[in-house]
Parts: C-alpha cells; structure tokens; sequence
C-alpha cells in the first residue's frame, strides 16, 4: 500500500530546498546569514532593553581615557574616537544593517509589487502611467535622489511635532534613508512583476477565471500572485545587499544615520585615523560588511536558482 | 561674524586670508588656496569667513586695516584719508581718492568700468539697509546712521537715507545719530564695500555670481562648488607693499617687497575641498602653500609641546598659532514656549534653570581634549581674551553634573523627564551636515545631555541652511560661533542686543532692559578703563540670564611651506591675499 504522502507533489518550496541544500556554498553561506541574524537580535535586543529602561545603551558609553586605543584582548577592534569599543560598535551596525534592509522592503515590496501588477494586468494607460513614471525614477542617479528624499524627509520628520513619537524610538536618519531608498528602490521589482503578470494574463487559467465572471482584483492577488510571489523573495535577496551598500555609502557622506554606529557612519569616522595607521576601526566595518553582503549575494544566486522554475528545467535538461 | 567650524580647512582659509599656495610644477605667479560652501559675491550677504575673503578679493571699501602694525589701525583704501569727525562726533566726512574705476564689465554701457564716486557709496549703504535684501550686514548702520531705521520702517526706498549724503562727486558724508566709534570699523568690512549699481541692474538675480568692483582682482572662472578663479584687475592701482610696520616685521622679511605696487600675486584659484584628508595630501605634495590642521591630524603634526613636528620643520615648513578673537556658545532661543522668557517671573525662572542646566550638564574641558584636540579653551565671559573687557572670572556654569540635575529638577524636569514621563526633548541646530567632526560633536553634546536625563536632537544642516534658521530665530537652540568683525566688545555685546533681535543678529531673541541700557551707554563711549568695566558688566548680566551656553575661545593652527611670503598672522585677514608672494621654487 502506498503511503499517500509520497504521492504528494512537492511543493516549489521543498524542491528549492533540496536544490539548495545540495549546493554547499550555499549553506555556507546560510550559516553565515543565520550568525549574522543572531547577532542582528542581539543587537535589538541590547538596543531596546536599554531604549525602553530609558537608560544610556551600553555601546553608547563614552570612555574618554582610552580614545583610538588598538586591538587588545578587552577590545579586540580597538576604540574609537570616543573610547567606546569597536566590536560593539560593529555588533550595532549589523542591527542598523538589518534594520535599513528589513524597512526599505517593506517599502519597496508593496508599490513595487502593486504597480507592477496594476500596470501588467491592465495595460493601456495604466501601464502606459507607470511605465513612464518609474522611467522617470530610474532615469535619475540613484544615490542623488535617495540624498534629496532623505533631506527632505529628515528635515520634516525632524520638524513635526507630530512625528515626536516615533523619533523617540526611530533616528530620524534611519527612518530618512528608509523612505529614500525605498521610493527610489521599487523600480527593478515593479519591471518584473510587470512582465510577469503580461505574460500570465493570457494564460488559460487567467481566461477562465475572466470567463466565469471572477473579479479582477482576485484575478490579481488570489490567482496570478501566488505564481510570481517567489520573484519577491529572489529580489529580497538579491536588493538586500545593495540596499545595506548604498545605506553604508550615504552614511560616509554624512546624509544617512546619524546617532548610531552605522556602518558607513564607523568607516567615516575610522578614515581620519587611517593616516596615522589606525587601521582596525576600518578593517572591521569593511570585513563586517564584505561578509554580510558576500553571503548574501552568494545565497541569493542560489536562491534564484532554487527557485526559478525555468532555470530548474534547463540544469535538468543539461543534466 | 558668525563662522564656519567644521569646515576647518574652509576657516582656516579665511583665518590665513587664503593664504595659500603655489604648485612647485607650476611656473606662474599663482596662489592656490582652499575654502569650501562659498555662497557668492555680494557684500551684503558677507556675514561668513569665507564670503568675506573672496568678496574682498574683489570688492573694497573706504578703508582698510593697515596690514603690518599691531594694534591694529584703520587706514584709507578708496578715501584720500581717515575721515574728518565733527566735534559732536555725529558726522564723518570722507574724501574719495579720484580716477578709481571699477572693473571693465558688460554692465557698463562701453564695456569700461567707470569712476567710483560719493553717490556709489550712498548707493551701497543704502543696498544693505534695504530690507528686501535681508542683508546679515544690516546692523552696522541700522541703529546708528541718521534716519536708517525711519528709511527702514517707511519702506519707500524711493527716498534718500539722511544719514548718507554725497556732498559732491569726490565728498561723503555719514551723519550719526548718537556718537558711534565703532564706524570707522565697520567701514573696513565687505559690508560697507562699493558695488557699481549697473552691475545689480544688468545681472539682478545673478550678481553674485558676477562681480564688479575695484579690488585687486577680478573673477575670471567660478564653478560652483569646485573652484574660483581670480587674475590681477588690470585697472587696480594706487595701492603698494607698506614700508613700516612692527619692530620685527623687517627681521622676519616682511618688509623686503616695500613699496612694490599690489597684488603681488597674478592669479589667485581657490578650490572648494571639505575632506581635510585631500587638502592635506596636496599640501604634502607641494600644491598648496598653506593649510590648517584637522583635529585627527593635529597629534601627527603637532607635538605635545604645541610645536611643529621633526618631520615637518626639516622640510622648512612654518608654523604659525594665531587666536582667533572668537566665542563658541550654544544659543537658546529665549522666544522659545520651553526653553526661553516668559512673562510670567515664576515661568522665566523656570525656564532660566532649565538653560542653566544644560549649560552646567557639558563638560567643556572634556569637549576641548576630545573633539578640538586641546586647541580650544574653555570660554568664561562674553568676550574673548584680547578683547578690551576681557576678564578671568571663572565661568558660573562650570561643568557640574550634579548641579545641572539638581537644577533642571528645579525646572520642573526631575530626571530630564516632562510632565509625560518621557525624557525632555529639545533641538539644535549645527552646521556641518555630512562632516564628521560635526557628527562627532553633536554625538558629543547628545551624550552630555542624556546624562541629565535629557533627550538633545541635533539637526545638521548645510551652511546655507544654517544661516537662514539662524536668521529666522526660530531654532531652539542653535550651536554657533561669532569671530570678531574689529578691536572692539561691542562687536559681541551686539549679539545680545534686544532691538537686534531676529532677523537681526541678535538671533536667539535675548532681551534684557538693564543690559540694553548698559549696550547704548557704551555704543557712544571711546576706548576707556570704564567702558572695559561695562562691558565686563553686561557680560555678568548675560551670563546670569543665561542665553547662551557658553564654550570655547580658539586658536587657529596654520602651517605654511618655506616658499610663501608676507604672510603675518591678522584678526581680520579678508583682504591680505594682495600682500602674498610665492617665491620660485
């Protein structure tokens, strides 16, 4: 007899699984991003602990008599010019990393996704609307616009009495790069899922659903969504990296955070020392940051690969 | 005149005039030298260190320091001689040297700058008053010239101001309201230099960026934010090296180029650079002739004595330390609903605690050794040492954690926090954004405050932002500086004075009755043992109300290559880049 779950089709998830778990960069890789993530909670939760006790963080304690001191066994970076250790400071930027990444998606995946769906399934001149407005988008240098957002709404946010709230608990430059990358960042998903909702809408299970009267808003979200939803994974993974370089280089140029050790914020600082041989406050933000974003950009390859049906075909039709 | 910090090397710029360099690869007669967030060429938006220095490259005014002698003098530039001063001392008359033309320039109907004349200068004086224009430099006539704040107040600009009359084309009068000493420095400012008013006809909108004066140079290139361009104005004469100065100018070979006629200098470029790490590899690599030193850099190149580093003296490279007459205070916005007065006695006091407090809660000394590297001092009176009134009476606010607690509990914050339970919030302004010696400080003064429980946001904001929320008066609290404008204590008393309030320069709105009294008593005073008292006075008044927190005095650090010359340190340096001279090297 038969046991009936081994006749279950396997979902898209489990088939990209064991693609991935065959691939051993990958989980290299994934091992790597899951210490990350553990070090990413540690760090929010040393952040709020003391946010919400209303007390100084300790990574924030300034120690002025052991300023830009080198590695030693107590602190294995070095001090900055503050005399807070280095390791802590990193250990914060990997939350700020997270943080920027976790935000901008969640800015970037829905008017990426809506429009690009909006603008596939209707064509004529919705399409026509925001084609031209993300090509409008695109069209500008990506790190210049994000400054000019970020300007406007720090200066907003920072203005509004309104917004006290949430400035209380957010740096305003965090929430400031957030809403920057993130209206700039929706462009390259919106293409795609544009595409991929004018391929699907002539598909026969599209036709038929039109055909017995179902709406079009359920066509969109309930029958073609779940067949491109792993695009938004692929892009997740693949922007996560670039949006955690582009928050690094805003904050060297001074637009981004400003409160907390943010990566970019820790190589600026560090670059006024590198003349007189600090190297270690540099060397561990950029080796911090070149793991993160390696790992990233190696599993979300993979995680393509796992997961795009077309490519699967074509290594199985090689193999 | 309020100042840049951050932009060290822009300061430093300004401080040393442009002082500033010579390629050795190159073969002409040029300066290259360094300022950053220049904002354009009017004098009457010259309120910052580096506007004034270019500005003056270009423009000139009645008179000038004379550059060698100490203490320092105004002497004629475009008048014949120091004015004529009536006996009540209410009318000053100058008498223009003849055949001064302004620059060739498309303005003019041939294309030939024509000669400057009394009416030129009624016309520029009259310009900064208008208070369309909103000019910074408005104070320096507004209270004190005959008529000014009536013509203010009228708005018909249509009518002549009584207090400036061209007597004849050669001939100008400045008719005072009360006697006002001060006028003879403030005449050596870009605010009181001459524009051509075909100049603001013909290019209207755009004159800043076209300007037409008598100066020793003209602007030749400008791309902003990149670089400044300026060659010998060909119709400048009249003016050579002087042939005195201190006893030791000649020994030091200041006086080896007398009587030569100026500039000495065929072209002048200024590049724009606000990262110190490039200015000073050009410096290394001989392209600029001068340079200040960034606070990460100064341990490297200063030792601990203060003086120049082994490596640096054996390639001939001069060091040179010059105080810069200057105050670094943290101004609250006394109109502001949590922070300012009130008209309620119970409420002011509260309000005044609460400023005290956070003036006691930052540790100076600390903020000195940390983030100026040692070359700042701790300030302890409105002015600074140097300056006629000075005194060493201890700082009343003193960094005192324990203090700054206690009074801010007294304020009706116990713990920092407000009547919500939430930690109090309040907001500077600084300039700086995007510079990490600006981030640094601000992190700084943030941790200061959240010791006392206080929850300080400092906004950075680009120079030019700055500057206009500065002048709005609407910050709450604003990080700023003011470098003296002349030898004189009323240049910071003014700061405070209650009828300059914003859009005045007295920006954070401070009014007291008794100090305004005091301020008007002095205006009129000549140099004496009593008005220093005074001024000593207003400054225990002013530190008692607590307006400002008060910081730091500083010292400019300069360091200069063997090959430039006639470079003397000067309080007021805008225009000396015509008496430097790059030696072949």
């Amino acid at each position: 007899m038969n046991d009936a779950s081994t006749n279950r089709p396997e979902s898209l998830w489990a088939i990209a699984w064991q693609q991935l778990r065959r691939k051993q960069i990958a989980m290299i890789c994934l091992a790597i991003l899951v210490a990350y993530a553990g070090i990413w909670l540690y760090a929010e939760g040393n952040f709020w602990s003391a946010k919400l006790r209303g007390v100084t963080p300790n990574y924030r304690i300034s120690n002025y008599a052991i300023r830009n001191q080198p590695p030693s066994a107590t602190h294995w970076l070095g001090t900055n010019y503050a005399g807070r250790d280095n390791v802590s400071q990193i250990v914060q930027g990997t939350r700020i990393a997270f943080e920027i990444a976790l935000l901008t998606s969640c800015i970037v995946i829905p008017i990426g996704f809506a429009l690009g769906a909006l603008a596939g399934f209707f064509g004529r001149k919705i399409d026509t609307g925001i084609v031209y407005l993300y090509s409008v988008v695109g069209s500008v240098p990506g790190i210049l616009l994000i400054t000019a957002i970020s300007y406007v709404v720090r200066g907003a946010v920072e203005r509004s009495p309104a917004m006290q709230t949430v400035t209380r608990y957010a740096d305003s430059g965090l929430l400031a790069v957030c809403i920057g990358m993130g209206f700039t960042g929706w462009v390259g998903l919106c293409r795609l899922i544009r595409a991929e909702y004018l391929k699907h809408r002539e598909r026969q299970y599209v036709l038929a659903a039109r055909a017995i009267g179902v709406r079009p808003a359920a066509i969109m979200f309930r029958h073609i969504a779940p067949n491109v939803a792993h695009l938004i994974i692929i892009n997740f993974s693949l922007s996560f990296p670039g949006l955690i370089l582009t928050e690094a280089v805003l904050s060297y140029l001074g637009v981004g955070i400003a409160n907390e050790p943010s990566w970019g914020a820790i190589i600026n600082d560090a670059k006024q020392r590198l003349w007189l041989g600090n190297w270690w406050e540099l060397a561990g933000a950029t080796a911090a940051m070149f793991f993160l974003v390696l790992a990233l950009n190696l599993f979300g390859d993979a995680l393509r690969d796992a997961l795009d049906p077309k490519l699967r075909t074509a290594e199985t039709k090689t193999a | 005149m309020s100042v840049l910090r951050w932009l060290t090397i822009a300061v430093m710029a300004a401080t040393f005039a442009g002082a500033s360099a010579s390629g050795a690869q190159l073969r002409d007669n040029t300066l290259y030298s360094v300022g950053a967030d220049f904002k354009g060429f009017d004098p009457a938006d010259s309120g910052d260190t580096v506007s004034a220095a270019m500005i003056s490259r270009v423009y000139e005014g009645l008179l000038e320091y004379a550059y060698l002698d100490h203490p320092y003098r105004a002497e004629p530039r475009l008048a014949e001689a120091l004015p004529e001063v009536s006996a009540d001392g209410l009318t000053y008359t100058f008498h223009l040297k003849k055949g001064v033309h302004f620059s060739d320039d498309l303005c003019f109907p041939s294309g030939k700058g024509r000669e400057v004349t009394a009416e030129d200068f009624v016309y520029s004086f009259t310009r900064i008053l208008n208070p369309k224009l909103e000019s910074t430099g408005d104070w320096i006539f507004i209270n004190h010239v005959a008529g000014a704040k009536e013509w203010v107040q009228a708005g018909n600009l249509t009518v002549k101001i009584p207090g400036f009359v061209a007597v004849d084309r050669y001939t100008l009068q400045i008719k005072l309201r009360q006697p006002y000493p001060q006028l003879i420095w403030v005449l050596t400012m870009p605010y009181a230099f001459v524009v051509p008013h075909e100049a603001i006809e013909y290019y209207g909108r755009e004159f800043r960026r076209h300007p037409v004066g008598t100066g020793p140079y003209v602007l030749k290139d400008w791309r902003f934010n990149y670089r400044v361009e300026f060659v010998k104005n060909p119709t400048f004469s009249g003016q050579t090296y002087p042939a005195t100065g201190e006893l030791d100018d000649r020994a030091a070979g200041l006086l080896e180029d007398a009587g030569k006629p100026l500039p000495l200098l065929d072209r002048i470029v200024d590049y724009e650079i606000s990262e110190f790490y490039t200015v000073w590899q050009m410096f290394l690599g001989g392209q600029l002739a001068s340079t200040g030193i960034s606070k990460d850099y100064f341990e490297k190149v200063i030792n601990p004595q203060f003086e120049l580093s082994d490596a640096l003296q054996k390639r001939g490279v001069r060091l040179y330390k010059t105080p810069n007459m200057d105050l670094w205070y943290i101004a609250f916005n006394m109109k502001d609903p949590t922070i300012g007065d009130s008209t309620d006695p119970a409420v002011a006091a509260k309000h005044r605690k609460l400023r005290q407090a956070f003036a006691s809660a930052i540790d100076v000394p600390t903020y000195c050794t940390v983030i100026h590297n040692n070359r700042d001092t701790p300030a302890n009176t409105i002015l600074p040492p140097g300056v006629a009134g000075y005194t060493t009476k201890p700082y009343a606010y003193q960094f005192d954690r324990q203090r700054a607690k206690k009074l801010i509990a007294e304020a009706g914050y116990p713990n920092g926090k407000d009547a919500t339970g939430h930690p109090l919030r309040l907001t500077m302004i600084s300039a700086g954004a995007g510079s990490t010696d600006a981030r640094q400080q601000a992190e700084f003064f943030a941790e200061q405050l959240r010791a006392i429980g206080v929850d300080l946001v400092v906004q950075q904001l680009s120079f030019a932002e700055y500057l206009r929320r500065e002048h709005d008066g609407e910050a709450q609290i604003v990080y700023a500086g003011w470098i003296i404008d002349y030898p004189d204590g009323q240049n910071f008393m003014q700061l405070l004075y209650g009828p300059n309030k914003a859009p005045g320069v007295n920006f954070c709105n401070y009014q007291n009755p008794e100090f305004d009294r005091l301020y008007e008593k002095v205006l009129t005073m000549q140099d004496c043992p009593e008005r220093s008292a005074l001024y000593a006075q207003m400054s225990d008044i002013a530190i008692a109300d607590c307006p400002w927190a008060l910081m730091t005095y500083s010292l400019s650090y300069g360091l200069f290559q063997p090959w430039f010359q006639n470079y003397k340190p000067h309080a007021f340096p805008y225009p000396n880049a015509k008496f430097y001279k790059v030696k072949p090297h």
